[in-house]
């Protein structure tokens, strides 16, 4: 790996915690890595699966997704209902052989400019280790994301999504927000139609 | 009294209001009178709005982030065309009667114009001069010219005229040359100006207590001794430590921090008998954020009570103690001093008389509020009467009243308190000045017009890039006309350019002109944040005939250009990459028509107690037709059971006089023995059912007020009900108000605390528990001064003024004995039916039991809510777990429910008092005006929509919506999901979670955002 290489990061940023805090960053002049690029969202509620997948066909070495605090949505839940999103996209890049690491769901207050700049700055070096998508894996990298291309569509399919709502509800039900509850969660309900899918992709 | 104001010999009332002090409760004050259509005029004495809310790190009892959710508010009043903000500015004199005022105002020069800075901070960065920086405790340091913090509306720079080179020596004027917009001026002079007004709210805040005071405590001595204001900042993100906990003294983080109480109140040495109330609760969070700054510190809090007494404020207290292991301590240790080998030594004595001395690293002073500094001046200015603590003097039954009709008192200035009971009294006031200027409604406000919407759903995308250079805060780093070239080349791009300051006035005019002249249906603006600056731009696009939502922009100042300024090509490359990424996103904009739904301008109070029926005659002085509908038979409600307040007066008789007023007023219709059977629909548009006795009738309104009221809890211990001689609160209030209440052997009383309350059958403290029983003993000791009373109790919450009632009962010899939750007093009963029961107590002064024969033992017992279940389920509102309707916003919006257009004052939403019920119930009845006001509502055009071809009613989105704002129509078949584009609130979850995709989302479309997705590839 060249010393020169510097990960591609697209990110998605909600308009009340997450961007806040990188707009305050930037008034407090704190510096960090030039590799992200902001998509601003509502609330990170309204991050479909199949964004950070289609992010990572597109070109992007790593995703980051930023919220409210848990607890402390603008809009109540939102930032649960990412997590359920969040960790189809965590199971899915395992099933590709993918670091989970390339993906990232973390959470700044709007007032937590310094946080937001550890975090970023954070991420892009760790991005930078893992190398570039896909050949860094072993994987083939125009292989690597026509598959993600796959996965994407998939999460935009009816059976993928069934399971997240499925996923969604019991979250909601039982009131356990803790990411390996919703990853078992997510497993449970979307195992079958991702083992099917992933099943097509097997090397 | 409730009694409306008049506007006697005004010629005309005037449609505007002043309002003194821009904190967060003048500006909330601001706020809620322009939704309801007056003109405000917003004075502050420092150069920006926020007051002390804006310096604090959290807010209790959630911790939530307290810039965060007051930022908002700020800007929306700094945009608010409605709302004139007077910056360095004081009333020196009001003249005139109630509805035609005028109002003097001196006004202090900024030296720097606020229509032509572009806060862009070059005069900071070239100012010479060092000062304090007031913001941060003076523990950082800023520049003559300088923004008092980050996020300050107005969003523009001044210069401190005590500290500016060139204002005291002609050297210097550096900050001239450096500003590139030309915004300095040196010239600027003192004005003074006439402001016609109809009313008046006074919410100047609080004054700190002296540093004299502080200094009893080693405060200026030793380093390490902190107000809590500058541990405040140490423990905030941007503070001057950046959110670090380090003592002064050596910048080490404490292993030991203690906390001491009631620095500078309930202390008649500085002159402040009364309780601050708010200091228990936030040394109770610091003391959280410490702990979260260093799990390993050791953190002790000294009380003399806890006064944790607001909703939720115990269980996040219980919890923070808990869970943070801190040591609290009974005791109030007199001083601090400092020892040889560092650290701070404190000595106190426990209860039980022992003398106890430790040392610590770091300690905090819960510094109390005062009246404001000026209180007197403008006491004088505004011709209001000021208690002897010199805050504004208010009666029990009109709580925001000053003793000047026409001019209204909220926020710390009425009496100390927290955030929430300020906001709620922000929109009492409001409600208030709405009654009473209710002829002048409207008629000073300015309404921006816009010319037609050019339908552009035919055209091709024909978008126009604007580069912003922001002087040099973007250009300075990224190439501007790089970027501009580059977006010239992007597909759909019709025309691109670059400007020095896109926000500036004469752009504003150029853009209406380009978007003209070259036929542009897409605008990008490639500058600092949509956060800010959006609306300002959507509103140009609408001076062009273009819908609003034709807008994106690209942040390429405040996340582009200040973040990578080292790194030019990098920030270039990444400022390009997101011009690209919004103009894909720009190709996939729609115009969204602006909704407007009507309202039905009438209101449904429910409940007819203190509450209801305050709320009911404040909204029908408004101008809109109410419905009351009571439960029993007869209106007035439990208030009615109190039959004196603490200044001695009656207030059944005010009661009466309220319920009269309810009755007799034209626009108020009363249904008793009536109830709600069903409610349907939405802000603006509500039907209900009411059953009565003689059948049901359908009432139409456009919003709900919930009144439900409360009830005292029914003891099952202490012998209640079973012995004569034991009795409630109530029941003595109503012995106390015949005529013979006491035995003529009656030789002594005792009285419990907490029945019931704080633990046993109740989770909560009642609040209003401690008052009464000290209200109830100086009248028994008006009436036999020989008589013997002890109070038992937990912790005396005798917040705000209380205190001096506490004082007096201690002084006239009233016994105060705490006792222990797990060590409760016991009671048994006499001999004979006729002989004093007998109260056990462990008293820790003496360190053993001791037995009192009470003639008469009093409970004070709780409140408890009237059972909200049926109604809070018909109007999707969610409630506590003790039963009290849960507002919207625990700090910001405490009459608000979740679902729009419903509102709770009252028992309903937790203990309080009679006065606290009245603020309320008029906060109430001004927030359930302001659509009424309107008359119509027109949600933000970011709302879901459903896809009727997709969907496959499956109701998951229904599931999901925090608001309610989606719902399945079970009329159609098949069953399809509908939005309530009056409710929804544009978040996304439905479409995220919808299992065909049947939804999408105004702006935030799922082609948009795929297609800035594939535009972030292409820079790949």
């Amino acid at each position: 790996m060249s010393q020169a290489y510097s990960p591609n990061i697209l990110g998605f940023l909600c308009n009340w915690c997450c961007y806040t805090a990188a707009d305050s960053a930037g008034v407090g002049r704190y510096q960090y890595p030039p590799n992200l690029r902001v998509i601003r969202i509502m609330c990170t509620g309204r991050l479909d699966p199949s964004f950070p997948l289609e992010g990572l066909a597109a070109g992007a070495d790593a995703v980051f997704v930023g919220g409210c605090h848990p607890g402390e949505c603008h809009y109540q839940d939102g930032n649960y209902h990412a997590l359920v999103s969040a960790a189809l996209v965590h199971e899915a890049l395992a099933r590709l052989g993918v670091s989970r690491d390339r993906f990232l769901i973390e959470w700044a207050s709007a007032a937590e400019g310094p946080n937001f700049v550890k975090i970023i700055t954070r991420f892009t070096e760790q991005a930078a280790k893992l190398g570039p998508l896909g050949s860094s894996e072993g994987l083939d990298p125009l292989v690597l994301r026509t598959q993600l291309n796959l996965v994407a569509e998939a999460a935009r399919g009816r059976k993928l999504r069934t399971g997240l709502l499925n996923a969604s509800k019991e979250m909601m039900k039982v009131g356990d927000f803790k990411r390996e509850t919703i990853a078992d969660l997510v497993h449970d309900k979307c195992d079958k139609t991702l083992t099917e899918l992933m099943g097509e992709f097997a090397p | 009294m409730h009694a409306p104001v008049s506007n006697p010999s005004a010629l005309r009332t005037i449609g505007s209001v002043l309002v003194v002090g821009g904190g967060v409760a003048g500006v909330q004050a601001a706020l809620d009178l322009t939704e309801l259509g007056f003109k405000v005029y917003l004075v502050e004495k420092s150069g920006a709005i926020g007051g002390v809310m804006a310096r604090l790190d959290k807010t209790f009892p959630t911790n939530d982030c307290s810039l965060c959710i007051l930022a908002p508010k700020l800007v929306e009043a700094g945009r608010d065309p409605n709302i004139a903000i007077l910056t360095k500015s004081e009333l020196i004199a009001l003249t005139g009667e109630p509805g035609s005022f005028t109002a003097k105002i001196r006004k202090q020069p900024r030296y720097i114009d606020e229509e032509i800075c572009t806060g862009c901070g070059q005069c900071t960065m070239y100012c010479l001069k060092q000062i304090g920086d007031d913001y941060n405790e003076n523990l950082a340091i800023t520049n003559a010219a300088h923004i008092d913090y980050a996020q300050a509306v107005p969003t523009s720079y001044h210069i401190d005229a005590k500290a500016c080179l060139k204002l005291n020596y002609d050297t210097c004027g550096l900050c001239a040359v450096a500003c590139q917009a030309g915004a300095i001026r040196f010239d600027q002079q003192e004005e003074i100006v006439d402001i016609p007004v109809g009313a008046v709210v006074l919410a100047p805040g609080f004054g700190r207590v002296s540093e004299e005071v502080l200094g009893r405590y080693g405060w200026g001595r030793f380093a390490d001794v902190l107000s809590a204001f500058e541990h405040e900042r140490l423990m905030c993100a941007s503070g001057p430590t950046g959110g670090e906990i380090v003592r002064p003294s050596d910048e080490k983080h404490p292993r030991k921090i203690a906390f001491l109480q009631c620095i500078g109140s309930r202390d008649e040495n500085c002159g402040n008998n009364y309780c601050s109330s708010v200091c228990c609760m936030y040394a109770i969070k610091q003391a959280t954020l410490a702990r979260e700054h260093d799990p390993n510190c050791e953190i002790t809090l000294f009380y003399m009570d806890i006064r944790t007494h607001g909703k939720g404020f115990d269980a996040a207290r219980e919890r923070a103690v808990a869970e943070g292991n801190f040591r609290v301590i009974y005791a109030r240790p007199p001083k601090v001093e400092d020892v040889f080998d560092g650290g701070l030594l404190l000595t106190w004595h426990t209860e039980d008389g022992q003398h106890q001395y430790e040392k610590f690293d770091l300690v905090v002073l819960s510094q109390g509020l005062e009246a404001p500094d000026d209180a007197e001046q403008l006491g004088r200015a505004a011709g209001v009467e000021l208690n002897r603590y010199l805050f504004a003097q208010t009666g029990n039954d009109a709580p925001l009243a000053t003793s000047r009709p026409g001019v209204y008192v909220i926020g710390a200035f009425q009496g100390p308190k927290d955030i929430p009971d300020s906001v709620t009294q922000a929109g009492g006031a409001a409600a208030l000045c709405s009654g009473q200027l209710a002829a002048g409604r409207g008629t000073e406000m300015t309404r921006a017009e816009f010319p037609a919407e050019r339908d552009i759903s035919g055209e091709e995308p024909r978008i126009g890039v604007f580069v912003c250079h922001c002087g040099i805060n973007i250009a300075g780093v990224v190439d501007v006309r790089a970027v501009r070239d580059y977006a010239r080349e992007l597909p759909g791009v019709v025309y691109a350019t670059d400007n020095l300051y896109s926000c500036s006035q004469d752009t504003q005019r150029h853009l209406t002109e380009i978007i003209k002249k070259h036929n542009l249906n897409r605008i990008v603006v490639s500058a600092c944040t949509p956060r800010t600056h959006e609306p300002l731009f959507q509103a140009t696009l609408r001076e062009a005939g273009l819908n609003r939502a034709l807008f994106e922009m690209a942040n390429i100042r405040d996340q582009c250009s200040w973040v990578h300024m080292h790194e030019p090509q990098k920030a270039t490359a990444k400022a390009k990459d997101l011009v690209r990424m919004a103009v894909a996103k720009a190709a996939h904009l729609v115009a969204l028509p602006e909704q407007r739904l009507p309202v039905t301008p009438a209101a449904l109070v429910i409940g007819g107690g203190l509450a209801g029926l305050t709320a009911a005659l404040a909204i029908a002085e408004q101008g809109f037709a109410t419905t009351l509908v009571e439960q029993g038979g007869t209106l007035g409600g439990r208030a009615l059971l109190l039959t004196a307040d603490r200044f001695g007066d009656d207030p059944r008789k005010a009661m009466q006089t309220l319920i009269n007023r309810v009755t007799r007023h034209p626009r108020i219709t009363v249904r008793t023995k009536a109830t709600v059977a069903s409610i349907s629909g939405y802000v603006g548009n509500f039907t209900t059912t009411i059953a009565g006795e003689t059948g049901s009738e359908v009432v139409h309104h456009g919003v709900a007020v919930i009144a439900t009221g409360g009830m005292a809890y029914e003891p099952q211990q202490y012998l209640y009900p079973d012995s004569d001689r034991v009795m409630t609160q109530l029941e003595l209030e109503k012995r106390l108000a015949a005529g013979h209440p006491l035995g003529a052997k009656m030789k002594q009383v005792v009285i419990i605390q907490c029945v019931g309350s704080r633990g046993e059958d109740l989770a909560y403290c009642s609040r209003v528990c401690c008052g009464q029983a000290l209200k109830n003993v100086l009248r028994l000791k008006a009436l036999a001064p020989h008589l013997a009373i002890t109070v038992l109790y937990r912790d005396m919450r005798a917040y705000g003024f209380l205190e001096d009632d506490y004082r007096k009962a201690r002084e006239l010899g009233v016994i105060f004995t705490r006792y222990a939750a797990d060590n409760p007093p016991r009671v048994r009963a006499g001999r004979g039916k006729a002989s004093p029961v007998k109260v056990t107590v462990f008293d820790p002064i003496l360190g053993q039991e001791v037995e009192r024969e009470a003639d008469l033992l009093v409970l004070s017992v709780g409140i408890v809510p009237e059972d909200p279940s049926l109604l809070a389920r018909m109007l999707k509102v969610p409630v506590t777990a003790e039963k009290f309707y849960l507002e919207a916003h625990v700090k910001l919006r405490p009459v608000d429910l979740a679902v729009d257009g419903v509102y709770v004052c009252g028992l309903a939403h937790g203990p309080k008092t009679m006065d606290e019920t009245i603020a309320q119930a008029q906060a109430a009845a001004g927030r359930a005006c302001q659509p009424l006001a309107k008359g119509s509502i027109s949600p933000e055009p970011i709302v879901s929509h459903v896809d009727p071809d997709l969907c496959i009613g499956c109701g998951a989105c229904e599931s999901f919506c925090p608001y309610k704002a989606i719902k399945i129509d079970k009329e159609a078949k098949p069953r399809k999901a509908q939005t309530l584009t009056a409710s929804c609130k544009g978040c996304g979850v439905c479409a995220a979670r919808c299992p065909t995709m049947a939804i999408d989302m105004g702006r935030f479309t799922l082609e948009g955002i795929r297609a800035q997705i594939e535009a972030f590839g292409k820079g790949v």
